[in-house]
């Protein structure tokens, strides 16, 4: 029997579809994180990836994430990318450009953006995710 | 005129829309970076933001005694235009 595995970005643990050895990149199918897995004394793991440049981590996840969704991004998709690198820079993690705290629950997608607040506003609070394409101008 | 108070973060792209919306038009308003306070003063300016909004994300605008959550520009312009 498979077991699950914890993600260390949104901290949900889920049963992985295939079998992976270490080092093999595994996405994570409720955030979207790209991780690594490990195998430490036959005890598995996923890490994030170590030397993966932030930006690219990042944008890896939230394209990951709104493609489990079907969501869409608009144009402050890049003006978001470049608040969310200032908070990992100041504050060590991609936590929401619009929030203060810097908590597990605010690491980018957010949990209230993981439970469902796009479906029910039509975008995510800081409007990167949107459940529908955003007509021209739409911001 | 009406007394305007813009609560922001400096990493926060509609935050910095909001001031936009404000400097373009010689609109006088006080903006708060919160993120950039001393401890102290981040603390308190954080408590009546979330006594205000319900919510501690931003931006959070004051006009009067209206609170707009977010950056909404229609809603902006109605508020002033009240």
């Amino acid at each position: 029997m498979r077991e699950k595995i914890l993600c260390p970005v949104c901290q949900v643990s889920f049963l992985l579809r295939e079998e992976k050895k270490d080092g093999d990149e595994v996405i994570c199918p409720v955030c979207g994180a790209v991780l690594i897995m490990r195998m430490d004394e036959e005890k598995r793991h996923l890490e994030r990836p170590p030397d993966m440049d932030p930006e690219e981590e990042i944008r890896r996840r939230m394209d990951n994430f709104a493609k489990l969704r079907t969501y869409h991004f608009n144009q402050m998709k890049n003006p978001l990318i470049e608040g969310l690198l200032a908070k990992r820079e100041r504050f060590g993690d991609f936590y929401c450009p619009c929030k203060i705290d810097h908590v597990q629950e605010n690491v980018c997608p957010c949990l209230e953006t993981r439970m469902g607040s796009v479906e029910q506003n039509g975008k995510c609070h800081c409007g990167l995710f949107w459940k529908e394409p955003p007509k021209n101008g739409e911001k | 005129m009406k007394k305007i108070t813009l609560y922001a973060l400096s990493t926060c792209p509609f935050c910095r829309m909001a001031k936009g919306y404000f400097d373009k038009r010689d609109i006088e308003y006080e903006g708060i970076d919160v993120d950039m306070l001393n401890e102290k003063e981040k603390e308190e300016t954080i408590q009546e933001v979330q006594k205000i909004s319900g919510r501690r994300a931003f931006p959070v605008i004051v006009i009067g005694e209206e609170v707009i959550v977010g950056y909404d520009e229609l809603r902006i312009g109605e508020v002033l235009d009240k």
